[in-house]
């Protein structure tokens, strides 16, 4: 857990340094930033992986007790969450699943206003358990991405499937939803840790989800950062100029406003004024 | 242990210190880059303020036979004023980021500085003799009197008595005391949209590239309005971006061959034969990374920071944030050598990274056999490693140690355990005195070291 709160801080420190970079004299330093957003994506996947980590553990421990319980319901919700995760549909709530719809922008920025929640200091609202089920998103994305990281591995993989629900269905932000979605992951899991034979089966859709995952999570990573200098708004507007780092390395292919303003100018830049650039 | 370097023990001497001793150090004072000439007789330094301050060597006099030239100051000038972006609302620093000398051909020198974006053709050239006799009014507003005759030199009489018959007078060429004017001949702007970070002069001694983040360019050192961009590696969206040029440098005898490290710790070599654009490196060079010591910082500490040929050609070194390593051109996949610079700061990353240490660009140089390397520490250090030998030594620039000819002590960072005496605990560095520039003779075992404002200048003692 104390990677978490090193993590944490580093991400808080490369935040700030991004932002004093616009400050300082002589412009941008576009090698400087490069770094500092890689040392706060390393850090951000082991933070929110971490998190998530200690997310399933209290999920798990939960289960734990209702194991006894709950053995009628859980024969039920097998079949259910087996027919889903293939198709990846929704928390299995009444909301009708939208498999086509593109999973970066509205989840990514929705993951990065938790993301963001979190580096308000509210930490504490990460920790519970019936937290967004945003949060879990997050952590799908980037677990797989970041394969130093050892997860227990049944909440990687089951959580990966149910955040893959959650994901397509990021733009609504309904609390029952939630709530459901959170039972729907704990069930998932459960059946995970059970040695039915039905996890057997469960491992080739966890796959293919993890694949996609995967390349997903690398261009979600980028659009979660780059949707920071959003959150930011106004105040990284600086940052968003043909020498910047991050804003331009960032910038999110929904985020056309401010590749917009990159893109002019850099057409300013390649005015007369400047040297022909003879090349054969 | 002695010293270090070729054969014999060489035994490192204070010579010199330039610069102000106040503790209150102006930013504008901070030393950016040290460079020797072809010959070693001129030192360059630049700064933060954008100016170039060269040192002369002067002649060695029969009277100390023991101490040799030590360099005085031979001419100073602003190379870069700071400027003002408009369309971007930015300041471009007058920082001097590298000098490079061209080797000499008349007897004038001639020097590129560079900052951000802009790089200068310097001409130094030295003036002892002066016109006079002008044909110009005095302040009586009289015509100057011709028999006003100021030397007995006889041609001058001679020249005086024609001037009785013709009134117009030709100009004289006087003595004068030396005056060294140094003169921008050459502009070369607004080729590079980021930040330049290195220049290197080609063998041909007739072009020279220049290398910002993305992008590497050739001139011709007479074409100031054109450059061709031989390396680009912008990718076509930004959000792509995962590395960038961090240092590059011509081969010293084969004009074709450049190399060009990156933010990732790599290294290509590329052949401008090959092709015009450059993208597709001839050789990369790299080191698989150790798994086991991968950490948050384990990318930033890669980067590498400087990269520079061996005199021979066959060799080339890479400073990384903690190691140097010295690579055989032929063999891609590891260097032939690696030495740990500090080693004792792995264990500090973190805090480094908060007090942006961790982004200190230290640079390296060979001596002129090749046979021994150096490069900058923190706590005003500065090592060296012979090759040969495999021996290192760790030495201090300090005003400490200032007296003329006083042998330098080597210097022992303890790690961990008792301190014994003498030593250094990791704790205890000083991490704002950062050794990042540092040069070294062409010739002799004459070292130059910038200490934030001040430069030292340490000498082998002859045994």
């Amino acid at each position: 857990m104390e990677y978490k709160v090193e993590a944490h801080r580093i991400m808080s420190i490369s935040l700030g340094k991004i932002y004093n970079s616009r400050v300082q004299r002589g412009g941008i330093k576009l090698h400087k930033n490069l770094l500092v957003s890689l040392v706060l994506r390393s850090a951000r996947q082991v933070y929110l992986s971490d998190y998530y980590a200690g997310v399933c553990l209290n999920a798990q421990h939960i289960e734990a007790k209702e194991w006894e319980l709950m053995d009628a319901d859980r024969e039920k919700l097998i079949p259910e969450s087996e027919a889903a995760q293939p198709s990846s549909a929704d928390c299995g709530v009444s909301e009708a699943a939208q498999p086509g719809q593109t999973r970066t922008t509205g989840g990514a920025q929705l993951c990065l206003k938790r993301h963001v929640g979190a580096e308000d200091g509210r930490a504490s609202r990460l920790q519970e358990k019936d937290s967004d089920s945003l949060d879990p998103s997050d952590v799908a994305v980037t677990s797989p991405v970041s394969p130093a990281i050892s997860e227990t591995q049944c909440g990687s993989s089951d959580c990966e499937t149910d955040a893959d629900a959650a994901v397509t269905e990021g733009d609504s932000r309904q609390p029952p939803k939630d709530h459901a979605c959170s039972h729907r992951k704990r069930s998932a899991e459960e059946t995970g840790v059970s040695e039915t034979p039905v996890k057997r089966t469960k491992v080739t859709p966890n796959a293919i989800v993890a694949n996609n995952e995967i390349e997903e999570g690398e261009e979600m990573d980028t659009s979660n950062v780059s949707n920071l200098i959003t959150i930011f708004g106004s105040g990284f507007s600086g940052l968003l100029s043909k020498d910047s780092a991050k804003s331009e390395s960032e910038t999110d292919d929904s985020d056309s406003g401010s590749g917009q303003i990159c893109c002019e100018q850099m057409l300013k830049n390649l005015n007369p004024w400047t040297t022909a650039i003879v090349a054969f | 242990m002695a010293g270090v370097g070729g054969g014999n023990d060489f035994q490192w001497c204070f010579s010199q210190v330039k610069g102000a001793i106040d503790e209150d150090v102006a930013e504008a004072d901070i030393i950016s880059t040290v460079e020797f000439n072809y010959s070693g007789e001129l030192l360059a330094t630049g700064d933060k303020g954008g100016r170039v301050v060269i040192f002369q060597r002067e002649q060695e006099s029969k009277n100390r036979p023991l101490s040799r030239g030590e360099y005085n100051v031979y001419s100073t000038f602003q190379s870069h004023e700071p400027e003002f972006d408009y369309l971007k609302s930015l300041e471009i620093e007058e920082k001097i980021n590298k000098i490079r000398w061209l080797p000499q051909q008349n007897a004038a020198h001639f020097l590129l500085s560079t900052n951000d974006k802009t790089i200068k053709l310097w001409k130094i050239s030295e003036r002892d003799k002066r016109a006079e006799g002008y044909n110009l009014k005095d302040e009586d507003g009289r015509l100057r009197d011709p028999f006003r005759i100021t030397t007995l030199r006889a041609s001058y009489v001679l020249k005086n008595l024609l001037i009785w018959f013709f009134p117009l007078q030709v100009p004289v060429l006087m003595p004068m005391d030396l005056m060294v004017e140094a003169s921008p001949r050459r502009i070369f702007a607004n080729a590079h949209t980021y930040h330049i970070n290195s220049i290197s002069v080609n063998s041909d001694h007739e072009t020279y590239l220049s290398a910002d983040d993305l992008r590497i360019n050739l001139w011709h050192l007479e074409i100031t309005d054109r450059s061709f961009n031989i390396v680009d590696i912008k990718p076509a969206n930004m959000e792509e971006l995962t590395e960038v040029i961090t240092a590059a440098e011509c081969h010293p005898h084969q004009c074709n061959v450049f190399v060009y490290s990156s933010s990732k710790g790599t290294i290509r070599l590329c052949d401008m034969r090959a092709a015009a654009l450059c993208d597709r490196h001839s050789k990369f060079f790299e080191e698989p990374e150790d798994p086991s010591s991968r950490s948050f910082f384990s990318e930033i500490i890669s980067s590498i920071s400087d990269v520079k040929f061996s005199h021979s050609g066959r060799y080339m070194m890479t400073r990384d944030y903690l190691s140097v390593k010295v690579w055989d051109l032929n063999m891609e996949n590891r260097p032939v050598e690696t030495y740990q610079v500090h080693e004792y700061l792995r264990s500090k990353l973190c805090s480094l990274y908060e007090n942006d240490c961790i982004f200190d660009k230290f640079e390296c140089c060979w001596n002129g056999s090749d046979s021994a390397i150096m490069t900058g520490s923190y706590n005003n250090f500065f090592r060296m490693f012979d090759r040969n030998t495999r021996r290192d030594i760790t030495l201090e620039a300090s005003r400490e140690n200032s007296k003329p000819r006083a042998m330098l002590k080597p210097r022992k960072v303890c790690t961990g355990g008792k301190r014994k005496k003498d030593e250094i605990s990791v704790d205890s560095l000083d991490f704002n005195k950062k050794i990042l520039h540092t040069a070294w003779h062409p010739k002799e075992n004459v070292i130059a070291v910038a200490a934030t404002n001040n430069l030292y200048i340490f000498q082998d003692k002859i045994n």
